[in-house]
Protein backbone atom coordinates (compact mmCIF):
# COMPACT_ATOMS: atom_id res chain seq x y z
CA UNK A 1 0.00 0.00 0.00
CA UNK A 2 2.65 2.53 1.10
CA UNK A 3 6.27 1.94 0.21
CA UNK A 4 9.03 4.36 1.16
CA UNK A 5 12.42 3.40 -0.19
CA UNK A 6 15.59 5.14 1.07
CA UNK A 7 13.78 8.41 1.63
CA UNK A 8 15.86 11.41 2.61
CA UNK A 9 14.72 14.99 2.88
CA UNK A 10 17.22 17.78 3.24
CA UNK A 11 16.18 21.42 3.75
CA UNK A 12 18.68 23.90 2.45
CA UNK A 13 22.14 22.40 2.37
CA UNK A 14 22.48 20.71 5.73
CA UNK A 15 19.17 20.47 7.64
CA UNK A 16 18.08 16.85 7.52
CA UNK A 17 14.35 16.22 7.91
CA UNK A 18 14.60 12.52 7.11
CA UNK A 19 17.61 10.25 6.59
CA UNK A 20 17.40 7.08 4.51
CA UNK A 21 13.95 6.01 5.72
CA UNK A 22 12.54 2.65 4.57
CA UNK A 23 8.94 1.81 5.46
CA UNK A 24 6.35 -0.54 4.07
CA UNK A 25 2.75 -0.27 5.26
CA UNK A 26 0.23 -2.93 4.27
CA UNK A 27 -3.46 -2.27 3.48
CA UNK A 28 -5.66 -2.15 6.59
CA UNK A 29 -2.82 -1.50 9.03
CA UNK A 30 -3.07 0.96 11.94
CA UNK A 31 0.40 2.48 12.28
CA UNK A 32 1.58 4.97 14.85
CA UNK A 33 4.52 7.14 13.92
CA UNK A 34 6.08 8.61 17.02
CA UNK A 35 9.00 10.81 17.83
CA UNK A 36 9.98 13.96 19.62
CA UNK A 37 9.63 17.39 18.02
CA UNK A 38 11.93 17.68 15.02
CA UNK A 39 12.24 13.89 14.66
CA UNK A 40 10.79 14.03 11.11
CA UNK A 41 7.17 12.92 11.74
CA UNK A 42 5.53 15.87 10.03
CA UNK A 43 8.05 15.79 7.18
CA UNK A 44 7.04 12.19 6.58
CA UNK A 45 3.34 13.16 6.61
CA UNK A 46 3.98 16.01 4.15
CA UNK A 47 5.84 13.69 1.79
CA UNK A 48 2.89 11.28 1.78
CA UNK A 49 0.45 13.96 0.59
CA UNK A 50 3.03 15.45 -1.82
CA UNK A 51 3.15 18.74 0.03
CA UNK A 52 6.90 18.25 -0.14
CA UNK A 53 9.14 16.13 -2.34
CA UNK A 54 11.93 13.86 -1.12
CA UNK A 55 15.53 14.84 -1.82
CA UNK A 56 16.37 11.20 -2.43
CA UNK A 57 14.50 7.89 -2.55
CA UNK A 58 11.19 6.68 -3.89
CA UNK A 59 7.61 6.84 -2.55
CA UNK A 60 4.91 4.55 -3.87
CA UNK A 61 1.28 4.66 -2.78
CA UNK A 62 -0.94 1.84 -4.00
CA UNK A 63 1.65 1.15 -6.72
CA UNK A 64 1.65 4.81 -7.83
CA UNK A 65 5.11 6.35 -7.77
CA UNK A 66 4.53 9.83 -6.36
CA UNK A 67 8.20 10.73 -5.96
CA UNK A 68 8.08 13.15 -8.86
CA UNK A 69 4.31 13.61 -9.03
CA UNK A 70 3.14 16.37 -11.37
CA UNK A 71 1.39 19.30 -9.76
CA UNK A 72 -1.80 18.65 -11.71
CA UNK A 73 -1.97 15.09 -10.31
CA UNK A 74 -1.70 16.13 -6.64
CA UNK A 75 -5.48 16.72 -6.24
CA UNK A 76 -6.13 13.11 -7.33
CA UNK A 77 -3.61 11.84 -4.76
CA UNK A 78 -5.24 13.92 -2.02
CA UNK A 79 -8.64 12.48 -2.82
CA UNK A 80 -7.15 9.05 -2.08
CA UNK A 81 -5.56 10.05 1.22
CA UNK A 82 -7.76 11.57 3.90
CA UNK A 83 -5.81 14.05 5.98
CA UNK A 84 -6.46 15.21 9.54
CA UNK A 85 -4.34 17.90 11.21
CA UNK A 86 -3.95 19.09 14.77
CA UNK A 87 -5.27 22.58 13.99
CA UNK A 88 -8.61 21.29 12.58
CA UNK A 89 -8.66 23.57 9.50
CA UNK A 90 -12.43 24.04 9.56
CA UNK A 91 -14.21 26.95 7.93
CA UNK A 92 -15.69 28.95 10.79
CA UNK A 93 -18.56 30.42 8.79
CA UNK A 94 -19.77 27.06 7.55
CA UNK A 95 -21.83 24.52 9.44
CA UNK A 96 -20.69 20.95 10.09
CA UNK A 97 -22.65 19.80 7.03
CA UNK A 98 -21.21 22.58 4.85
CA UNK A 99 -17.64 21.92 6.00
CA UNK A 100 -17.95 18.25 5.10
CA UNK A 101 -19.80 18.82 1.83
CA UNK A 102 -17.23 21.48 0.83
CA UNK A 103 -14.66 18.72 0.14
CA UNK A 104 -17.11 17.10 -2.24
CA UNK A 105 -18.21 20.35 -3.87
CA UNK A 106 -14.69 21.37 -4.82
CA UNK A 107 -14.10 17.92 -6.29
CA UNK A 108 -17.08 18.28 -8.62
CA UNK A 109 -19.36 15.74 -6.90
CA UNK A 110 -23.04 16.02 -7.79
CA UNK A 111 -25.52 17.44 -5.26
CA UNK A 112 -27.34 14.10 -5.19
CA UNK A 113 -24.16 12.25 -4.21
CA UNK A 114 -23.34 14.93 -1.63
CA UNK A 115 -26.77 14.41 -0.03
CA UNK A 116 -26.03 10.67 0.16
CA UNK A 117 -22.41 10.79 1.36
CA UNK A 118 -22.48 13.57 3.99
CA UNK A 119 -25.08 12.04 6.36
CA UNK A 120 -23.27 8.71 6.08
CA UNK A 121 -19.85 10.04 7.13
CA UNK A 122 -21.38 12.22 9.84
CA UNK A 123 -22.98 9.08 11.26
CA UNK A 124 -19.61 7.27 11.19
CA UNK A 125 -18.05 10.03 13.34
CA UNK A 126 -21.15 10.37 15.50
CA UNK A 127 -22.10 13.89 14.52
CA UNK A 128 -25.27 13.24 12.54
CA UNK A 129 -27.29 15.09 15.19
CA UNK A 130 -25.06 18.18 15.03
CA UNK A 131 -24.94 18.67 11.26
CA UNK A 132 -26.25 22.22 11.38
CA UNK A 133 -24.03 23.52 14.14
CA UNK A 134 -21.12 25.83 13.52
CA UNK A 135 -17.57 24.87 14.61
CA UNK A 136 -17.63 27.32 17.54
CA UNK A 137 -20.67 25.45 18.89
CA UNK A 138 -18.68 22.19 19.11
CA UNK A 139 -16.05 20.86 21.52
CA UNK A 140 -12.47 20.33 20.33
CA UNK A 141 -13.05 16.61 19.95
CA UNK A 142 -16.21 17.17 17.95
CA UNK A 143 -14.41 19.64 15.69
CA UNK A 144 -11.70 17.07 15.07
CA UNK A 145 -14.38 14.50 14.25
CA UNK A 146 -15.81 16.92 11.66
CA UNK A 147 -12.34 17.04 10.12
CA UNK A 148 -12.22 13.24 10.09
CA UNK A 149 -15.65 13.15 8.45
CA UNK A 150 -14.43 15.58 5.81
CA UNK A 151 -11.36 13.39 5.23
CA UNK A 152 -13.60 10.37 4.72
CA UNK A 153 -15.92 11.77 2.04
CA UNK A 154 -13.74 10.55 -0.82
CA UNK A 155 -13.68 7.07 0.75
CA UNK A 156 -9.89 7.14 1.00
CA UNK A 157 -7.96 3.90 1.38
CA UNK A 158 -5.54 5.77 3.65
CA UNK A 159 -6.29 8.14 6.52
CA UNK A 160 -3.33 10.22 7.64
CA UNK A 161 -3.78 11.91 11.02
CA UNK A 162 -0.99 14.29 12.03
CA UNK A 163 -1.21 14.98 15.76
CA UNK A 164 -5.05 14.88 15.70
CA UNK A 165 -5.25 14.86 19.49
CA UNK A 166 -2.60 17.50 20.10
CA UNK A 167 -5.14 20.12 21.15
CA UNK A 168 -7.57 17.81 22.92
CA UNK A 169 -8.18 16.76 26.52
CA UNK A 170 -8.18 13.11 27.57
CA UNK A 171 -11.90 12.49 26.98
CA UNK A 172 -11.94 14.10 23.55
CA UNK A 173 -8.70 12.31 22.66
CA UNK A 174 -10.32 8.98 23.49
CA UNK A 175 -13.34 9.90 21.31
CA UNK A 176 -11.16 10.73 18.33
CA UNK A 177 -9.05 7.58 18.70
CA UNK A 178 -12.24 5.50 18.87
CA UNK A 179 -13.38 7.02 15.57
CA UNK A 180 -9.99 6.27 13.98
CA UNK A 181 -10.18 2.64 15.17
CA UNK A 182 -13.69 2.39 13.75
CA UNK A 183 -12.46 3.66 10.38
CA UNK A 184 -9.58 1.17 10.50
CA UNK A 185 -12.06 -1.61 11.22
CA UNK A 186 -13.93 -0.64 8.03
CA UNK A 187 -10.73 -1.53 6.15
CA UNK A 188 -8.91 1.79 5.74
CA UNK A 189 -5.22 2.08 6.50
CA UNK A 190 -4.71 4.56 9.33
CA UNK A 191 -1.42 6.37 9.91
CA UNK A 192 -1.40 8.21 13.20
CA UNK A 193 1.43 10.66 13.76
CA UNK A 194 1.60 11.46 17.46
CA UNK A 195 3.76 11.96 20.51
CA UNK A 196 0.96 10.97 22.91
CA UNK A 197 2.36 8.08 24.96
CA UNK A 198 -1.03 6.93 26.36
CA UNK A 199 -2.64 6.80 22.94
CA UNK A 200 0.23 4.81 21.42
CA UNK A 201 0.38 2.35 24.28
CA UNK A 202 -3.40 1.86 24.38
CA UNK A 203 -3.55 0.96 20.71
CA UNK A 204 -1.10 -1.94 21.02
CA UNK A 205 -0.42 -1.79 17.25
CA UNK A 206 2.53 -1.15 14.98
CA UNK A 207 4.75 1.69 16.19
CA UNK A 208 7.45 3.32 14.08
CA UNK A 209 9.76 5.51 16.14
CA UNK A 210 11.69 8.31 14.55
CA UNK A 211 14.63 10.21 16.02
CA UNK A 212 16.74 12.79 14.25
CA UNK A 213 15.17 11.85 10.89
CA UNK A 214 15.95 8.15 11.21
CA UNK A 215 13.80 5.13 12.08
CA UNK A 216 15.17 3.82 15.34
CA UNK A 217 12.44 1.25 15.96
CA UNK A 218 9.65 -0.41 13.96
CA UNK A 219 7.65 -2.92 16.05
CA UNK A 220 4.48 -4.76 15.01
CA UNK A 221 3.13 -4.53 18.55
CA UNK A 222 5.15 -1.65 19.86
CA UNK A 223 5.09 0.84 22.67
CA UNK A 224 6.11 4.42 23.16
CA UNK A 225 9.79 4.03 23.96
CA UNK A 226 10.96 7.65 24.05
CA UNK A 227 11.69 9.58 27.21
CA UNK A 228 9.16 12.32 27.93
CA UNK B 1 -23.49 17.13 -15.78
CA UNK B 2 -20.40 17.21 -13.52
CA UNK B 3 -18.99 19.99 -15.69
CA UNK B 4 -22.17 22.03 -15.32
CA UNK B 5 -22.20 21.44 -11.55
CA UNK B 6 -18.54 22.44 -11.23
CA UNK B 7 -19.06 25.50 -13.41
CA UNK B 8 -22.03 26.55 -11.30
CA UNK B 9 -19.96 26.19 -8.13
CA UNK B 10 -17.00 28.06 -9.62
CA UNK B 11 -19.32 30.96 -10.53
CA UNK B 12 -20.91 30.83 -7.08
CA UNK B 13 -17.46 30.92 -5.38
CA UNK B 14 -16.44 33.74 -7.70
CA UNK B 15 -19.52 35.78 -6.80
CA UNK B 16 -18.87 35.27 -3.08
CA UNK B 17 -15.29 36.53 -3.58
CA UNK B 18 -16.58 39.66 -5.32
CA UNK B 19 -18.99 40.43 -2.49
CA UNK B 20 -16.35 39.75 0.21
CA UNK B 21 -13.71 41.88 -1.50
CA UNK B 22 -15.99 44.64 -2.78
CA UNK B 23 -13.65 47.52 -1.83
CA UNK B 24 -10.59 45.96 -3.40
CA UNK B 25 -12.73 45.26 -6.45
CA UNK B 26 -13.87 48.86 -6.61
CA UNK B 27 -10.27 50.13 -6.60
CA UNK B 28 -9.39 47.64 -9.32
CA UNK B 29 -12.35 48.74 -11.43
CA UNK B 30 -11.33 52.40 -11.02
CA UNK B 31 -7.83 51.77 -12.37
CA UNK B 32 -9.19 49.68 -15.22
CA UNK B 33 -11.62 52.50 -16.10
CA UNK B 34 -8.66 54.93 -16.22
CA UNK B 35 -6.75 52.54 -18.48
CA UNK B 36 -9.74 52.18 -20.82
CA UNK B 37 -10.35 55.93 -20.84
CA UNK B 38 -6.75 56.59 -21.85
CA UNK B 39 -7.06 54.09 -24.70
CA UNK B 40 -10.29 55.70 -25.86
CA UNK B 41 -8.87 59.23 -25.63
CA UNK B 42 -6.19 58.00 -28.00
CA UNK B 43 -8.80 56.51 -30.34
CA UNK B 44 -10.87 59.72 -30.14
CA UNK B 45 -7.88 61.91 -30.99
CA UNK B 46 -7.19 59.71 -33.99
CA UNK B 47 -10.80 60.00 -35.10
CA UNK B 48 -10.73 63.81 -34.70
CA UNK B 49 -7.44 64.10 -36.58
CA UNK B 50 -8.71 61.87 -39.40
CA UNK B 51 -11.87 63.92 -39.59
CA UNK B 52 -9.90 67.21 -39.70
CA UNK B 53 -7.57 65.85 -42.38
CA UNK B 54 -10.50 64.56 -44.42
CA UNK B 55 -12.21 67.99 -44.26
CA UNK B 56 -9.00 69.72 -45.34
CA UNK B 57 -8.41 67.19 -48.11
CA UNK B 58 -11.88 67.83 -49.50
CA UNK B 59 -10.96 71.49 -49.84
CA UNK B 60 -7.96 70.78 -52.08
CA UNK B 61 -8.52 70.90 -55.85
CA UNK B 62 -6.98 72.26 -59.04
CA UNK B 63 -9.02 74.85 -60.96
CA UNK B 64 -8.11 75.17 -64.62
CA UNK B 65 -9.33 78.28 -66.48
CA UNK B 66 -9.51 77.95 -70.26
CA UNK B 67 -9.29 80.78 -72.76
CA UNK B 68 -12.76 82.15 -73.64
CA UNK B 69 -12.66 80.98 -77.26
CA UNK B 70 -11.56 77.40 -76.44
CA UNK B 71 -13.48 74.96 -78.67
CA UNK B 72 -15.76 72.35 -77.10
CA UNK B 73 -13.66 69.53 -78.63
CA UNK B 74 -10.51 70.70 -76.81
CA UNK B 75 -12.44 70.94 -73.57
CA UNK B 76 -13.74 67.38 -74.05
CA UNK B 77 -10.25 66.16 -74.84
CA UNK B 78 -8.86 67.79 -71.68
CA UNK B 79 -11.66 66.39 -69.57
CA UNK B 80 -11.33 62.86 -71.00
CA UNK B 81 -7.58 62.83 -70.60
CA UNK B 82 -7.57 64.07 -67.02
CA UNK B 83 -10.49 61.75 -66.03
CA UNK B 84 -8.65 58.76 -67.50
CA UNK B 85 -5.72 59.18 -65.11
CA UNK B 86 -5.82 56.81 -62.11
CA UNK B 87 -4.66 59.68 -59.87
CA UNK B 88 -7.86 61.62 -60.65
CA UNK B 89 -10.89 61.24 -58.43
CA UNK B 90 -13.25 63.62 -60.23
CA UNK B 91 -13.30 66.16 -63.02
CA UNK B 92 -16.05 68.78 -63.26
CA UNK B 93 -16.18 71.06 -66.28
CA UNK B 94 -18.22 74.25 -66.35
CA UNK B 95 -18.79 75.82 -69.77
CA UNK B 96 -18.14 79.52 -70.34
CA UNK B 97 -21.88 80.25 -69.92
CA UNK B 98 -22.05 78.24 -66.69
CA UNK B 99 -18.91 80.01 -65.46
CA UNK B 100 -20.52 83.38 -66.20
CA UNK B 101 -23.73 82.39 -64.40
CA UNK B 102 -21.71 81.24 -61.42
CA UNK B 103 -19.70 84.45 -61.43
CA UNK B 104 -22.89 86.54 -61.52
CA UNK B 105 -24.36 84.45 -58.71
CA UNK B 106 -21.25 84.95 -56.57
CA UNK B 107 -21.33 88.69 -57.09
CA UNK B 108 -25.09 89.23 -57.04
CA UNK B 109 -24.66 91.74 -54.19
CA UNK B 110 -22.05 93.76 -56.04
CA UNK B 111 -23.85 96.01 -58.65
CA UNK B 112 -20.58 97.57 -59.87
CA UNK B 113 -19.24 94.21 -61.04
CA UNK B 114 -22.59 93.26 -62.58
CA UNK B 115 -22.74 96.63 -64.39
CA UNK B 116 -19.21 96.15 -65.71
CA UNK B 117 -20.20 92.75 -67.03
CA UNK B 118 -23.24 94.21 -68.80
CA UNK B 119 -20.98 96.72 -70.54
CA UNK B 120 -19.16 93.85 -72.27
CA UNK B 121 -20.58 92.42 -75.49
CA UNK B 122 -19.02 89.01 -75.03
CA UNK B 123 -18.59 86.59 -72.19
CA UNK B 124 -15.13 87.40 -70.84
CA UNK B 125 -14.89 84.11 -68.99
CA UNK B 126 -13.73 80.85 -70.37
CA UNK B 127 -14.69 77.33 -69.36
CA UNK B 128 -13.43 76.03 -66.01
CA UNK B 129 -12.29 72.54 -65.07
CA UNK B 130 -12.06 71.51 -61.41
CA UNK B 131 -9.98 68.41 -60.75
CA UNK B 132 -9.79 66.48 -57.52
CA UNK B 133 -7.04 63.94 -56.95
CA UNK B 134 -7.48 60.52 -55.33
CA UNK B 135 -4.69 61.34 -52.85
CA UNK B 136 -3.19 64.67 -51.82
CA UNK B 137 0.21 63.44 -52.95
CA UNK B 138 -1.15 63.05 -56.50
CA UNK B 139 -1.61 66.81 -57.14
CA UNK B 140 1.95 67.50 -58.39
CA UNK B 141 1.46 64.70 -60.93
CA UNK B 142 -1.87 66.15 -62.09
CA UNK B 143 -0.38 69.64 -62.37
CA UNK B 144 2.30 68.12 -64.60
CA UNK B 145 -0.33 66.26 -66.64
CA UNK B 146 -2.05 69.57 -67.45
CA UNK B 147 1.02 70.48 -69.53
CA UNK B 148 -0.18 68.03 -72.18
CA UNK B 149 0.41 69.86 -75.50
CA UNK B 150 -2.95 68.60 -76.84
CA UNK B 151 -4.80 71.15 -74.66
CA UNK B 152 -2.25 73.09 -72.60
CA UNK B 153 -2.20 75.90 -75.18
CA UNK B 154 -5.90 76.60 -74.36
CA UNK B 155 -5.29 76.98 -70.62
CA UNK B 156 -5.31 80.54 -69.45
CA UNK B 157 -4.43 79.88 -65.83
CA UNK B 158 -4.40 77.22 -63.14
CA UNK B 159 -4.88 77.59 -59.40
CA UNK B 160 -3.95 74.98 -56.86
CA UNK B 161 -5.61 75.48 -53.48
CA UNK B 162 -2.80 73.95 -51.45
CA UNK B 163 -3.79 72.89 -47.92
CA UNK B 164 -0.91 70.48 -47.56
CA UNK B 165 0.80 72.64 -44.93
CA UNK B 166 -2.33 72.53 -42.77
CA UNK B 167 -2.66 68.79 -43.37
CA UNK B 168 0.97 68.27 -42.37
CA UNK B 169 0.42 70.25 -39.20
CA UNK B 170 -2.70 68.24 -38.27
CA UNK B 171 -0.83 65.02 -39.01
CA UNK B 172 2.10 66.13 -36.87
CA UNK B 173 -0.13 67.10 -33.96
CA UNK B 174 -2.02 63.80 -34.28
CA UNK B 175 1.25 61.83 -34.40
CA UNK B 176 2.52 63.58 -31.26
CA UNK B 177 -0.74 62.95 -29.41
CA UNK B 178 -0.71 59.35 -30.64
CA UNK B 179 2.88 58.91 -29.41
CA UNK B 180 2.24 60.28 -25.93
CA UNK B 181 -1.16 58.58 -25.81
CA UNK B 182 0.47 55.28 -26.58
CA UNK B 183 2.99 55.77 -23.77
CA UNK B 184 0.10 56.68 -21.45
CA UNK B 185 -1.86 53.61 -22.56
CA UNK B 186 1.11 51.28 -21.99
CA UNK B 187 1.69 52.80 -18.53
CA UNK B 188 -1.98 52.42 -17.59
CA UNK B 189 -2.07 48.87 -18.94
CA UNK B 190 0.98 47.90 -16.85
CA UNK B 191 -0.54 49.63 -13.80
CA UNK B 192 -3.82 47.80 -14.38
CA UNK B 193 -2.09 44.43 -14.63
CA UNK B 194 -0.09 45.12 -11.46
CA UNK B 195 -3.12 46.35 -9.54
CA UNK B 196 -5.21 43.36 -10.60
CA UNK B 197 -2.29 41.13 -9.63
CA UNK B 198 -2.16 42.70 -6.17
CA UNK B 199 -5.94 42.76 -5.79
CA UNK B 200 -6.04 39.02 -6.44
CA UNK B 201 -3.14 38.49 -4.01
CA UNK B 202 -5.13 40.35 -1.34
CA UNK B 203 -8.22 38.33 -2.25
CA UNK B 204 -6.18 35.16 -1.85
CA UNK B 205 -4.89 36.39 1.50
CA UNK B 206 -8.43 36.97 2.77
CA UNK B 207 -9.40 33.49 1.58
CA UNK B 208 -6.14 31.70 2.37
CA UNK B 209 -7.88 29.41 4.85
CA UNK B 210 -10.53 28.34 2.37
CA UNK B 211 -8.02 27.92 -0.47
CA UNK B 212 -5.72 25.91 1.81
CA UNK B 213 -8.58 23.57 2.67
CA UNK B 214 -9.61 23.34 -0.98
CA UNK B 215 -6.11 22.17 -1.86
CA UNK B 216 -5.99 19.83 1.12
CA UNK B 217 -9.22 18.05 0.23
CA UNK B 218 -8.27 17.58 -3.41
CA UNK B 219 -9.67 20.53 -5.33
CA UNK B 220 -7.99 20.78 -8.70
CA UNK B 221 -5.79 23.79 -9.35
CA UNK B 222 -8.31 24.91 -11.98
CA UNK B 223 -11.07 24.90 -9.37
CA UNK B 224 -8.97 27.11 -7.08
CA UNK B 225 -7.85 29.34 -9.94
CA UNK B 226 -10.99 29.85 -12.00
CA UNK B 227 -13.15 31.75 -9.46
CA UNK B 228 -10.35 34.31 -9.02
CA UNK B 229 -9.84 34.64 -12.79
CA UNK B 230 -13.61 35.05 -13.26
CA UNK B 231 -13.53 37.81 -10.58
CA UNK B 232 -10.82 39.65 -12.53
CA UNK B 233 -12.74 39.33 -15.81
CA UNK B 234 -15.90 40.54 -14.08
CA UNK B 235 -14.02 43.64 -12.85
CA UNK B 236 -12.67 44.20 -16.37
CA UNK B 237 -16.13 43.97 -17.95
CA UNK B 238 -17.61 46.25 -15.28
CA UNK B 239 -14.85 48.76 -16.01
CA UNK B 240 -15.63 48.45 -19.74
CA UNK B 241 -19.29 49.21 -19.09
CA UNK B 242 -18.49 52.23 -16.89
CA UNK B 243 -15.92 53.61 -19.33
CA UNK B 244 -18.37 53.17 -22.25
CA UNK B 245 -21.00 55.15 -20.33
CA UNK B 246 -18.44 57.84 -19.45
CA UNK B 247 -17.20 58.12 -23.03
CA UNK B 248 -20.77 58.38 -24.39
CA UNK B 249 -21.50 61.18 -21.88
CA UNK B 250 -18.24 63.02 -22.63
CA UNK B 251 -18.89 62.88 -26.39
CA UNK B 252 -22.51 64.04 -26.09
CA UNK B 253 -21.53 66.97 -23.89
CA UNK B 254 -18.20 67.83 -25.49
CA UNK B 255 -18.70 67.40 -29.23
CA UNK B 256 -20.83 70.56 -29.75
CA UNK B 257 -17.88 72.59 -28.41
CA UNK B 258 -15.65 71.14 -31.13
CA UNK B 259 -17.90 72.42 -33.94
CA UNK B 260 -16.21 75.84 -33.83
CA UNK B 261 -12.81 74.24 -34.54
CA UNK B 262 -14.25 72.34 -37.50
CA UNK B 263 -15.78 75.34 -39.21
CA UNK B 264 -19.27 74.02 -38.47
CA UNK B 265 -18.54 70.60 -40.01
CA UNK B 266 -19.10 67.35 -38.10
CA UNK B 267 -15.98 66.63 -35.97
CA UNK B 268 -16.85 62.96 -36.47
CA UNK B 269 -16.30 61.81 -32.89
CA UNK B 270 -19.82 60.54 -32.23
CA UNK B 271 -20.06 59.17 -35.76
CA UNK B 272 -16.79 57.27 -35.34
CA UNK B 273 -17.64 55.77 -31.95
CA UNK B 274 -21.18 54.87 -33.06
CA UNK B 275 -20.01 53.22 -36.29
CA UNK B 276 -17.24 51.29 -34.50
CA UNK B 277 -19.09 50.56 -31.27
CA UNK B 278 -19.13 46.75 -31.62
CA UNK B 279 -15.50 46.25 -32.74
CA UNK B 280 -14.30 48.72 -30.09
CA UNK B 281 -16.25 47.12 -27.24
CA UNK B 282 -15.33 43.58 -28.33
CA UNK B 283 -11.67 44.47 -28.97
CA UNK B 284 -11.16 46.42 -25.76
CA UNK B 285 -13.16 43.84 -23.80
CA UNK B 286 -10.99 41.00 -25.10
CA UNK B 287 -7.68 42.81 -24.51
CA UNK B 288 -8.51 44.03 -20.99
CA UNK B 289 -9.98 40.62 -20.06
CA UNK B 290 -6.84 38.92 -21.33
CA UNK B 291 -4.58 41.29 -19.39
CA UNK B 292 -6.46 40.86 -16.11
CA UNK B 293 -6.90 37.10 -16.60
CA UNK B 294 -3.14 36.73 -17.11
CA UNK B 295 -2.41 38.91 -14.07
CA UNK B 296 -4.85 36.86 -12.01
CA UNK B 297 -3.44 33.57 -13.36
CA UNK B 298 0.05 34.65 -12.32
CA UNK B 299 -1.11 35.82 -8.87
CA UNK B 300 -2.89 32.51 -8.11
CA UNK B 301 -0.13 30.46 -9.71
CA UNK B 302 2.44 31.91 -7.36
CA UNK B 303 0.23 30.86 -4.45
CA UNK B 304 -0.44 27.37 -5.81
CA UNK B 305 3.28 26.66 -6.06
CA UNK B 306 3.69 27.13 -2.32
Amino acid sequence: MIDLQNISKVYGSDVHGLRDVNVNIEPGEFVCIVGTSGAGKTTLAKLLIAEERPTRGKIKIGGWDITKIKRRDIPYLRRQIGVVFQDFKLLKKKTVWENVSFALEVSGETNKRIREIVPHVLKVVGLDQKAHRFPYQLSGGEQQRVVIARALVHRPKILLADEPTGNLDTINTADVIEVLKKINNFGSTVILVTHNREVVNSLKGRVITLADGRIISDKKHGKYILQS
Amino acid sequence: MILVTSLGRIISFSWKNIIRNAWIGLATVLVLVLALLSVNVLIGVNALASSAISILEKKIDVSVYFLPETPEAILDQARSYMASLPQTESVIVSTADQALEAFKERHSNDPSILDALNELDENPLGATMIIKASKTTDYPYLMEALNNPQFSFAIESKTYDDHTVAIDQVQQIAATIRYFGLILTVIFTIFSALIVYNAIRVAIYTQREEIGIMRLVGASNAFVRLPLIIDAIFFALLALLISAALIATIISVGEPYLLAFYDGADPGLKTYFTANFVPLVVGEGLVISLVVAMASWAAVGKYLKK
